[in-house]
């Protein structure tokens, strides 16, 4: 009896989950569907998830004839690049915070807090201007350095919390082998925070690669656009050409969900190891 | 053990370092192949004879040209424009790049605060005073010894457009209008020979059109650029001729009726909903017989041929009302910037541009061209541009004022609230009058 | 030794780099927007800015659109922060209980969250597209049989919002989901057992147990998922562009396009920090009044 309806409630509980992926799948089937109709099959009543005679030409017209080759590599080297830097710079400074008392700390701390909270939109204007002074607009490394900038807050806090639980114990003996604060941070700390750093390297990663408003007020040069701003453009250009468009997102949405895919395991014992207690 | 902490620690500055650029370098490098190149590389082309020989060492500028062509008009410049200019030209190279029509402005607006401005641009013929009153253009007149040839080569319409204060801007580098194009196979549907020549007869037409299954009528909003034909053709205008009011123009009895117009049409159904956004596939509205007119340029014929090949389209000029068959003057402007280090290579680029072999290449795309010596050649090979040069005859061009901008939204704004029955066109169009009068000041 | 009271240079070697760029790109700009917010800020090369004090925040408050714009930010962040939320815990919960395929429903749900922000909201304007072609009207009005006619949806204020709203929600649950159900598997198995000889039922221990030792990560996931609401920008300025009428714009969209559609730069920055000003007091009561009874 009772194992009969532990069995009943599972099947509950698939039916449920299933209900509820399909709202979250549909629309990207609907996307890949179109990507492979020609524009006398786009918006037909009734709309078809087959497409009737599908075809690969919205593919080749958009990565052919429209740079998104150079698009991707653009957006692959800002933030890979953001990635890296970020979690050095940010893994440093919560490190910094989580193991050292000194002078000025709560200060930083809570000044880093208070740049979590405000909107990264509304300094736009002055990192506009910033930017327009040291020379970095229409550069990769002036959004390079900004995005890094950007995820500062958060991977700070996060990496925080994750550092402060470390047993000082393994530190102690560092130092009483004659190690210093960095044979410790390097030998010690990253090993041991490799899940909490692949998790705030993903969150980097994905925010680098989908960054839009920054980049598209940066960047005047068509050759240095990103994947994000690059598809705004092409469907400025291709207003109601959805198939063409939705080929070239595809482009830039499937190595991002690869690489999900590919890391998960990693990302999310990150986050349950650590990262959620901030 | 602090100096050692110390040491590690330089280490790892030093680190963040190279690491910073290690990343940033690739980044940083101006990218060698760009988008240019690689379309001129790819085509082998034999190595001109002619041309001004440049001597091999001079150093090459490169000159950044921003425009709104459409796919198709891209595509003749970059296959064949630019790149004629460049084997005429060896020491410059031209980068070009579409951006879309709706967010030209502010992206130039945003690259000109940004210090980053194109050299050269074709903008359109409506945005050139205020880009001129912001002081980002170059006077052409004076910063080119053979303007004179250019001014006097063109079309006086068109070049007028350039005049700012007491210089002029720019050139002119394309015309255009908005003419009707209709469905025929709507048309006879719906019983109906041909296309209707006044408004009165377009309404009738309407009815039979919405009977027999289809659209009338649609356009994309209520930006000037669609509803300045009907305020005009119904014998209303916006302003005094002299653009010191919109009192009494824009709230005056004719606008009125223009507006009420479009709210009768949208009410009837024989205006597509469309007008108020949202957005609408004309092309493939037309191409599936749902839609029977469109007021469009002279780029559609080949952009709509190059979507939809068998479809045959119609044209004719917009129905007239008490004020006449008024549509509204397009087009755009070639200008140079005054942030541009390139000012001699630009304005060869300008040249080029409005030579008569780059004019009639660029009418294959829908180009209207400019010079008047080539307008009759261009007609033969495209006889569909002779209705658009019928239509431009009597066309006007939207208020050519800096703060067209500000006003337009006011206008756009204003035709949204009536369309929604929100308000009047009396009510709508003298609150627009109030806030458009201290802008013309 | 780590322990010894005497001043080392070590802290602040660690903290350096990562403070330069949070100086240079965060607080600086941040001082910086707030002096631009108090001038008439011209941007053009030669143009003088003039001091204008505070005339730009009273503007904002004589600004029908600044309104408008505030009520909808408060309106998305109303709706879209407890519908994740109260989504997220469920789907976390039933995918935690499963038996297996753990691993594939998670990552179904995660999908939205790893892609573009570009992406989905072209996506969303082409799944709400006014006509009957579009899949939302079409399901609607032909599987569901809910509505006649087809909703004019970003044409119109109103079901605009929906829209937004709906993909703010739709991208948001994977996120939040992804963090309860990390949380949920730190919570020991004895426990439920435990309530489980108790008698207690799935809900019951829900609430009673599971909730309370999620506290944190809930007040975390809240206090993220509101500084999100008052953020949102990109899906608005994709799909409406503040439209009709200003009607759909929120804080960032008006900013947005006062700074760089109409190179008002003082405006928009006075925008921004009265936004700001209402995201801190928020988080701020949230951090005093969610956080401190589990922190000890």
């Amino acid at each position: 009896m009772r194992h009969r309806r532990f069995r009943l409630s599972h099947l509950l509980l698939y039916a449920l989950l299933t209900t509820g992926s399909l709202v979250m799948v549909t629309p990207f089937l609907d996307m890949i569907s179109t990507a492979f109709k020609s524009q006398t099959y786009v918006l037909e009543v009734p709309p078809t998830l087959i497409p009737r005679e599908p075809t690969l030409q919205n593919f080749v017209d958009a990565w052919q004839s429209n740079h998104f080759a150079l698009f991707f590599r653009n957006s692959l080297v800002v933030a890979v690049s953001t990635t890296v830097l970020s979690l050095l710079v940010s893994a440093m400074l919560a490190y910094g915070l989580a193991r050292f008392e000194f002078p000025g700390k709560n200060l930083v701390f809570y000044a880093i807090l208070l740049t979590m909270m405000i909107p990264s939109l509304m300094l736009i204007i002055p990192q506009f201007m910033l930017a327009k002074t040291l020379g970095l607009r229409n550069s990769l490394t002036g959004l390079v350095l900004v995005y890094t900038a950007m995820n500062i807050p958060l991977n700070t806090f996060l990496l925080r919390g994750f550092f402060e639980e470390l047993p000082r114990e393994l530190e102690e003996a560092v130092l009483i082998d004659g190690g210093g604060h960095f044979t410790i941070f390097t030998r010690m700390a990253l090993p041991l925070s490799t899940p909490a750093l692949a998790t705030v390297a993903i969150f980097t990663f994905l925010a680098a690669w989908d960054e839009f408003t920054w980049a598209l007020t940066a960047i005047d040069d068509a050759t240095k656009r990103t994947l994000p701003v690059a598809i705004a453009t092409f469907q400025g250009e291709h207003l109601t050409q959805w198939g063409l468009v939705f080929a070239a997102s595809l482009v830039a949405i499937l190595p991002v969900i690869i690489v999900f895919v590919t890391l998960q395991r990693y990302f999310v014992k990150g986050l349950t190891s650590g990262a959620v207690r901030g | 053990m602090t100096r050692k902490t110390l040491a590690n620690l330089l280490g790892a500055l030093v680190a963040t370092a190279l690491i910073l650029a290690a990343c940033a370098a690739p980044a940083a490098a101006p990218t060698p192949a760009t988008i240019k190149e690689t379309v001129v590389v790819q085509q082998t082309v034999p190595v001109p004879v002619t041309a001004t020989p440049a001597p091999v060492e001079a150093p090459i500028a490169t000159i950044n040209f921003w425009h709104t062509y459409n796919p198709v008009e891209t595509k003749v410049l970059e296959e064949k424009v630019i790149p004629a200019f460049e084997q005429a030209h060896p020491n410059i190279k031209v980068q070009d790049q579409t951006v879309p029509y709706d967010d030209f402005r502010k992206k130039l607006l945003t690259a000109i605060a940004g210090g980053t401005a194109p050299d050269v641009a074709r903008l359109d013929i409506a945005w050139l005073p205020e880009f001129a009153d912001l002081g980002a253009l170059a006077a052409l007149d004076t910063l080119m010894n053979d303007f004179d040839t250019y001014k006097s080569a063109v079309f006086p319409g068109p070049l007028s457009t350039n005049a700012w204060k007491d210089h002029y801007y720019g050139l002119p580098l394309d015309t255009n209008t908005r003419a009707i194009v209709w469905n025929k196979d709507v048309y006879t549907k719906a019983g109906l020979i041909g296309a209707p020549k006044t408004i009165d007869d377009f309404l009738a037409d309407c009815a039979k059109i919405k009977a027999a299954g289809s659209t009338c009528f649609a356009d994309g909003g209520t930006y000037g650029w669609a509803v300045m034909p009907w305020i005009w053709s119904m014998g209303g205008d916006i302003t005094d001729p002299k653009m010191t009011t919109s009192t009494g123009y824009i709230n005056g009895p004719d606008t009125v009726a223009a507006y009420q117009l479009l709210k009768d049409m949208l009410d009837n159904g024989y205006l597509d909903k469309a007008i108020l956004g949202g957005g609408l596939d004309t092309y493939g509205a037309f191409a599936k017989d749902q839609l029977a007119n469109v007021l469009d340029g002279p780029w559609m014929p080949p952009l709509f041929a190059s979507q939809y090949p068998d479809k045959a389209i119609d044209f004719a000029l917009m129905p007239a009302g008490k004020g006449g068959p008024i549509s509204v003057v397009g087009g755009e402007d070639i200008a140079l910037f005054q942030q541009s280090q390139n000012q001699e290579a630009a304005a060869e680029f300008v040249r080029y541009m409005l030579s008569p072999e780059t004019q009639l290449a660029l009418a294959e795309a829908g180009q209207v061209p400019v010079r008047a010596d080539v307008a009759d050649q261009a007609v033969k090979a495209h006889p569909y541009f002779q209705i658009f040069f019928d239509q431009l005859k009597t066309a006007r061009a939207r208020l050519p004022h800096p703060n067209w901008p500000k006003i337009e939204s006011i206008l756009t704004d204003a035709g949204q609230v009536i369309l929604r029955g929100e308000k009047t066109p009396q009510a709508a169009l003298d609150e627009a009058a109030a806030k458009i009068d201290p802008l013309l000041k | 030794m780590p322990h010894a009271r005497r001043f080392s240079a070590t802290p602040y070697l660690f903290i350096l780099p990562g403070m330069l760029f949070f100086l240079v790109f965060l607080l600086y700009p941040l001082v910086e927007a707030f002096r631009i917010s108090l001038y008439d800020w011209k941007i053009m090369p030669g143009a003088v800015s003039t001091f204008v004090g505070l005339d730009n925040y009273l503007r904002a408050f004589k600004d029908d659109v600044f309104w408008i714009a505030l009520r909808n930010t408060v309106l998305y962040t109303v709706v879209t922060v407890p519908a994740q939320m109260v989504l997220a815990m469920l789907v976390a919960v039933l995918v935690d209980a499963l038996p297996s395929g753990k691993v594939l429903y998670r990552t179904l749900y995660y999908i939205p969250v790893i892609t573009s922000w570009v992406v989905v909201s072209l996506l969303f304007r082409y799944l709400f597209d006014p006509s009957e072609a579009g899949l939302i009207n079409y399901f609607l009005m032909h599987s569901l049989h809910l509505i006649a006619q087809p909703i004019p949806w970003l044409r119109e204020p109103g079901p605009a919002m929906v829209a937004i709203i709906t993909l703010g929600v739709w991208k948001g649950i994977g996120w939040s989901m992804i963090i309860f159900l990390a949380a949920l598997q730190t919570i020991p198995a004895d426990l439920h057992e435990a309530s489980q000889i108790d008698g207690a039922g799935p809900v019951q221990r829900f609430f009673s147990i599971t909730l309370p030792l999620m506290r944190p990560t809930v007040v975390f996931v809240l206090i993220m998922l509101v500084i999100g609401g008052f953020n949102v920008f990109l899906s608005v300025y994709l799909m409406t562009g503040g439209n009709p009428l200003h009607r759909t714009e929120t804080i960032l969209t008006y900013m947005y396009n006062q700074a760089f559609n109409f190179l008002e730069f003082g405006y928009g920055a006075a925008l921004s920090y009265l936004l700001a000003i209402i995201i801190f007091v928020i988080s701020f009561v949230q951090i005093k009044f969610l956080r401190r009874p589990i922190e000890v």
